[in-house]
């Protein structure tokens, strides 16, 4: 049962086939706010094939770190599916983790990264490398604050499974005052972990050509594309269950899916890239302060 | 061995949490013993090196076994000795030496003064027939003078300053022996005997731990961002993992202290492992200033993934060990929250816990970046260390694997619950199920190398920018991945306080005492009259109170 959850659903396929196609969504709706054609549905899947068989070419330093540092990423947000897609479905039992671990497993994919950046020896790779942790340590402090607001809202609940059954009796989490602070906060630190306009940085292709992947070619970089694609479906259901888990009927998870990914789009499309040092006063600045007020309101009841 | 320890009795006491400690001091000394073979060969006063490293080990074995305050107190205090004359075998390091014994012996005199205290209190030197309660503040005082030495020996905040000196300058396998592994047991094992034994702890001390924990964390892992030097870094580090075990006992809830006392061997092992690596690459390089390092992996493969296994183990990367420890901290911080005891500073703790977790990791990115992988840096052509000196640091990454992926079997099981009890677990982590997934989820990855590259060609080729190669000037290194976060406001006026010195007891104590000493320089004009004319008062005074 656990491998048929890990492989198949929720795991590594169906995260891997609902990411691309989210994927094609938002590239179309960019192309349409962009009034040009945009590409067909299968395009994230075509990309994918056709990376697959391109050549390989890795630099010659650190061959093996470079070529084992997107199968961590993979590896790391593949089991955050499954756990959190299990937990979902079945809220009476714990499985493999409770939220810190979530928490933890989710920085992976951005050290990965920075790992198969730097394994590459390229300086603009080190360029984007560097802005990555940067960017990690930004967004850390607000997520975590807005973490600590469901900790304080749940009465002390670390379990995945144990917050969302939390949610289904009382009410989310959501309708709080505090948890809609906590909600925005978390909604903007997800934007900066998928590395989406305006926190793509470390990747802008137009300043430091792509960055941490300059060096990726062929099937490393589509498993790197591939993280990326899941995590667009796994960071929305992290917070569906923490936040917004008062139905989970089908119907419901979908439409608050589909809310959410609206919302990253949106975002996505109405904001220019931001530097580096103007994204960490962004997010240890106002982000932090409207996360403290957050966990103020949780503490007096709201 | 127990039988042994037993005829004793009252002197010295064997029980679950000294034997464990016991069997952890031995295993570094041995590590660290065949590390020095080759590491120390061209050094000066070798016989006294050993001399003292096996005094050290015997110290702090006796220390483990005290069970009369006195006894414990001069194996502590030897010591402090042992490592000054450790420290000093190297001939540049006479004032860092200075330094670490007058922070540790000074603490050590406050021990004195706490032990004092406490005879007068329970009228006994035995620990295992002290219940202290917290009630009355001279018993607070106690506490508190006793916890000051445990700080300064596991260089907790404000005793810190000595660790990072020391780590720079100091002998690197004295490094990673004391400051890095036997002194951290050695505080962490003294502060839960007085948290557990010798005291009954209250809340208000609870919190006293915890927020000086929750500090160090923090603090001196900021510090740790902005080194140039890898030793130093690493000595920074080692101050803030201390936090953790401080936080840990603070928070005074079974599954915290157990968790603390799981961080503090497993700050040991990835720590001194951490500490070895520097050493691999100082023997390689000459070097351990991060700005001339880079590109080592490639020529010193087994020292690079220690470093990074260990890298990986102390930023709590799960499934490895620095992980669990401290995931078990956090539920102690969690059970607070649910049991609604000072919920507004367990949740500050709580934060300053994790995101000094980030920190760390961030740190240690660099510090891989910075020294094994990037660009080639200015230093030699190097080649890997000869095996005596990677055994040690492969052993080392090996228990950070098995202590993380089987924690609750090995470790926990067999060496943390039995000595402070089982607690009831907050959280969930199914250590070796997650590990066996993520190893699939790798074997998936490779599935897809291989489905499309069915011949599995892979070219090798140079770097390139704008069509050229890369050039030596063009090289972007580790160091300054953090200058953004230096030239922020907050920030920078941290640093300059801080390069100034102004956090350091040391020189804050010393410009005390040049201040006390100005008071009294106009006494000392150098004229005999002067001074015969006070002796003479002073002894008029004298016979005149004698007398009467």
């Amino acid at each position: 049962m656990i491998f048929f959850n890990y492989f198949i659903f929720p795991g590594f396929l169906f995260t891997a086939v609902i990411g691309m196609l989210a994927s094609w969504v938002d590239r179309k709706v960019t192309a349409r706010v962009q009034w040009r054609q945009g590409p067909p549905w299968y395009q994230s899947f075509a990309d994918f094939i056709k990376l697959l068989g391109k050549e390989v070419i890795v630099p010659r330093q650190n061959r093996r770190l470079f070529l084992v540092a997107p199968l961590l990423a993979l590896a790391s947000v593949t089991v955050v599916a499954t756990l959190l897609g299990r937990s979902m479905l079945r809220p009476q039992e714990s499985f493999l983790g409770d939220l810190i671990v979530v928490i933890y497993l989710l920085t992976i994919p951005a050290t990965a990264l920075i790992l198969g950046a730097s394994a590459s020896a390229n300086p603009l790779a080190s360029v984007g490398a560097s802005r990555e942790i940067k960017l990690v340590l930004s967004y850390e402090l607000p997520f975590l604050l807005s973490m600590a607001i469901v900790i304080l809202k749940s009465g002390g609940l670390i379990r995945i499974n144990d917050i969302i059954r939390y949610q289904m009796v009382n009410g989310s989490i959501l309708s709080s005052a505090s948890g809609a602070v906590a909600f925005v906060a978390a909604i903007l630190c997800m934007q900066a972990k998928l590395g989406f306009v305006p926190f793509d940085m470390s990747e802008a292709e137009q300043e430091i050509m792509a960055g941490a992947l300059i060096e990726y070619s062929g099937a490393p970089l589509a498993i790197f594309k591939l993280t990326k694609q899941m995590l667009l479906v796994v960071l929305p259901i992290f917070l569906i269950s923490l936040f917004w888990a008062n139905n989970l009927s089908v119907m419901w998870v979908i439409l608050k899916y589909v809310i959410l990914l609206v919302i990253i789009i949106l975002i996505k499309n109405t904001n220019p890239r931001v530097k580096i040092d103007q994204a960490t006063r962004f997010f240890w600045g106002p982000m932090t302060v409207i996360c403290i007020i957050g966990v103020i309101l949780a503490l007096i009841g709201y | 061995m127990s039988a042994l320890i037993a005829k004793f009795y009252p002197m010295l006491i064997v029980d679950n949490l000294s034997r464990f400690i016991f069997w952890a001091i031995l295993l570094f000394g041995a590590l660290i013993a065949v590390y020095s073979f080759r590491f120390m060969k061209e050094k000066e006063g070798l016989a006294k090196y050993y001399l003292y490293l096996i005094f050290t080990i015997i110290a702090s074995l006796g220390v483990v076994l005290s069970n009369n305050l006195i006894l414990l107190l001069v194996f502590w205090g030897f010591l402090g000795f042992t490592l000054y004359s450790l420290i000093n075998i190297e001939a540049s390091a006479s004032a860092t030496a200075k330094k670490t014994l007058i922070i540790v012996g000074g603490t050590d005199t406050l021990m004195l003064l706490g032990i004092a205290i406490i005879w007068n209190l329970s009228q006994t030197f035995r620990i295992d027939q002290m219940r202290i309660a917290l009630d009355q503040p001279i018993a607070v005082f106690a506490y508190i003078l006793l916890a000051c030495a445990c700080f300064a020996k596991a260089g907790a905040l404000p005793f810190h300053s000595w660790v990072p000196d020391c780590a720079k300058d100091a002998p690197l396998p004295v490094v990673a022996l004391l400051p890095a592994s036997l002194d951290k047991l050695l505080g962490i094992y003294l502060l839960v005997r007085l948290s557990l034994n010798i005291f009954v702890m209250n809340n208000a001390m609870n919190l006293f731990l915890m927020i000086v924990g929750a500090v160090t964390i923090v603090a001196a892992v900021i510090m740790a961002l902005v080194q140039h030097d890898l030793k130093r870094l690493l000595g920074y580090h080692a101050v803030s993992q201390v936090g953790y075990m401080v936080l840990g006992i603070g928070t005074g809830s079974l599954i915290g202290i157990a968790g603390s006392i799981f961080h503090m061997l497993n700050n040991a092992i990835y720590k001194s492992c951490l500490f070895l690596t520097a050493g691999d690459v100082e023997s390689q390089t000459k070097t351990t200033d991060l700005d001339m390092l880079g590109g080592l992996a490639k020529f010193m493969p087994i020292t690079f993934a220690g470093a990074l296994i260990a890298s990986f183990s102390i930023s709590g990367v799960p499934p490895f060990n620095g992980f669990v420890s401290k995931w078990m901290i956090y539920q102690g911080l969690v059970e607070r929250i649910a049991a609604q005891k000072t919920v507004v500073i367990s949740v500050l703790c709580l934060l300053a816990a994790m995101f000094g977790s980030a920190l760390t990791l961030a740190s240690f990115m660099k510090l891989i970046h910075a020294a094994f992988l990037g660009t080639e840096g200015a230093h030699k052509k190097v080649s890997e260390v000869h095996w005596t000196m990677w055994l040690p640091v492969m052993i080392l990454a090996l228990l950070c694997a098995v202590f993380g992926i089987f924690a609750k079997q090995i470790p926990l099981n067999k060496f943390v619950f039995p000595a402070v009890g089982a607690g009831e677990f907050v959280g969930f982590w199914a250590s070796s199920w997650a590990t066996l997934l993520i190893l699939f989820g790798i074997l998936i990855g490779f599935l897809i190398y291989f489905l499309g590259n069915t011949k599995g060609l892979i070219r090798e080729d140079n770097n390139y920018i704008g069509g050229g190669a890369v050039g030596q000037d063009e090289r972007v290194s580790g160091v300054d991945f953090y200058n953004a976060i230096r030239e922020l406001k907050f920030f920078k006026y941290l640093y300059k306080k801080e390069e100034g010195k102004y956090f350091d007891i040391y020189e804050q104590g010393k410009n005390l005492l040049g201040f006390v000493g100005k008071l009294f320089q106009f006494l000392h004009n150098g004229v005999l009259p002067t001074y015969l004319v006070w002796a003479l008062l002073g002894t008029a005074v004298l016979f005149l109170t004698l007398i009467r």
